[in-house]
């Protein structure tokens, strides 16, 4: 009996020990330090192996709810209305979130006391994994050590970097977190840390500092991607929620332009009163229904 | 009875729509939620083209609507952005000034403002130009 705490001891010495050989050979360079080799012509033509993500895609019926897959396993879809107080139209919630009950009962105040509109009404962007789900294409390009998602909507751009850089320790928590990737099989594997607090979940439902979202982006038929979603916040979920979303590739589509502020008339107030100018442009020429 | 009908299928769409766009966690409202409209009625109005405007982050109409006194009513609609409307059928030469149209729409909850977020407009010439819809379809 008394030699058990000594032989875990040793055991923990040799764990350690191979622990810090494996990470001085995979993990030499940190996301710092990291130099990404110049691409070679192999990489390029590498590339033409990984599936065809390139081009242009949007979920049908402009995102949301209907392209939503419950993954197996999950609780089945509920027809129910959404039980919170949310000042956002209430419409059947495929599945609910399954909060911890501390952040339930913070979620609960933070409706209670809810703007009227989110901060997009003022173009700042939603974050991941909201960003993700706008009513507007997105395009995939792939070139070597990388793939740069580019998102119509508030005209944004996500960096995955699969050229074996591992994720900062620490990163400054940004909207759209910090990216690694890597391929398994015909499967894009993203992982992402670094959230800002300014960023959902959800409306109304904020994620802890601990969030990682992994996401799985794979072809269903050669038009077709799938892109599973898995948010990881163990302070804020009692489990990993998992949502699929599926996009159809639109070939003879581009990426477009959008200035949110080009015309903004909507507005949310820092007390969030939501706003809209609905002042008429001044005449540029003669009237047009004069009589 | 025909436009009846096609207002009544039109608002289905749209409900289905808005349920898909504001509904899913982590799916966003597009660019602002609908505080200041009354989604819960639906109007219809004819009138004139005044301006439309084919900006982000939303396209905007402003229609001259016949009043009893003789003169117009300004109205302002609210549409979905020149990316997602130019997918469907849409183009910034839809609506013209001067052009009488029929516009199904959710009114403003501020009574002291006309207008609201648009639903559909239908020309002279019966073409609808839907604002929420399928990619593709019109």
């Amino acid at each position: 009996m008394a030699e058990q705490p000594r032989k875990h001891f040793g055991r923990f010495i040799v764990v350690a020990l191979a622990s810090a050989l494996f990470v001085s050979v995979t993990s030499a360079q940190t996301w710092l330090d990291f130099k990404r080799p110049a691409p070679t012509a192999a990489d390029w033509a590498a590339l033409a192996k990984l599936p065809d993500f390139t081009g242009v895609w949007e979920e049908p019926l402009g995102g949301g709810a209907t392209s939503l897959v419950i993954p197996p396993g999950a609780a089945k879809p509920t027809a129910q209305k959404t039980a919170s107080t949310s000042k956002f139209p209430t419409f059947p919630m495929r599945q609910p979130l399954p909060l911890t009950p501390d952040w339930a009962a913070k979620v609960q105040l933070l409706r209670a006391h809810a703007g009227e509109d989110t901060t997009a009404a003022n173009c700042l962007p939603p974050g991941m994994p909201e960003i993700m789900g706008q009513p507007y294409p997105y395009e995939f390009l792939l070139t070597p050590g990388q793939v740069t998602i580019v998102g119509e909507a508030y005209m944004i751009v996500r960096h995955i970097y699969t050229d074996g850089r591992p994720l900062p320790e620490d990163p400054d928590p940004t909207f759209f977190g910090t990216s690694v990737g890597h391929w398994e099989g015909n499967t894009l594997v993203a992982e992402s840390i670094g959230f800002s607090p300014q960023t959902t979940i959800a409306p109304d439902v904020p994620h802890s500092d601990k969030m990682k979202i992994i996401e799985r982006f794979s072809l269903t038929d050669p038009d077709t991607m799938s892109i599973e979603t898995t948010v990881i916040d163990p302070v804020a979920l009692t489990h990993p929620y998992v949502t699929t979303r599926i996009l159809k590739r639109h070939p003879n589509w581009t990426i477009d332009e959008y200035i949110c502020e080009q015309n903004n008339r909507n507005s949310v107030t820092s007390d969030g009163k939501a706003e809209v100018d609905t002042t008429p442009p001044p005449p540029s020429g003669p009237d047009p229904n004069s009589k | 009875m025909k436009q009846v009908k096609a207002n009544l299928k039109q608002t289905v769409l749209f409900v289905v729509l808005l349920g898909a766009l504001t509904a899913t966690p982590g799916t966003a409202v597009a660019h602002h939620g609908f505080a200041d409209y009354d989604m819960t009625r639906h109007e219809t109005i004819v009138g004139k083209v005044r301006a439309f405007q084919w900006t982000n982050p939303h396209t905007w109409l402003w229609l001259d609507v016949p009043n009893d006194k003789g003169g117009f009513t300004l109205y302002a609609f609210e549409g979905m952005s020149p990316n997602y409307l130019g997918r469907r059928g849409w183009s910034r030469t839809s609506l013209q000034p001067g052009d009488k149209i029929t516009v199904n729409f959710f009114p403003f909850k501020d009574p002291a403002k006309k207008g609201g977020t648009l639903a559909s407009a239908t020309k002279d010439n019966g073409e609808i130009l839907n604002n929420f819809v399928p990619p593709g379809a019109k």
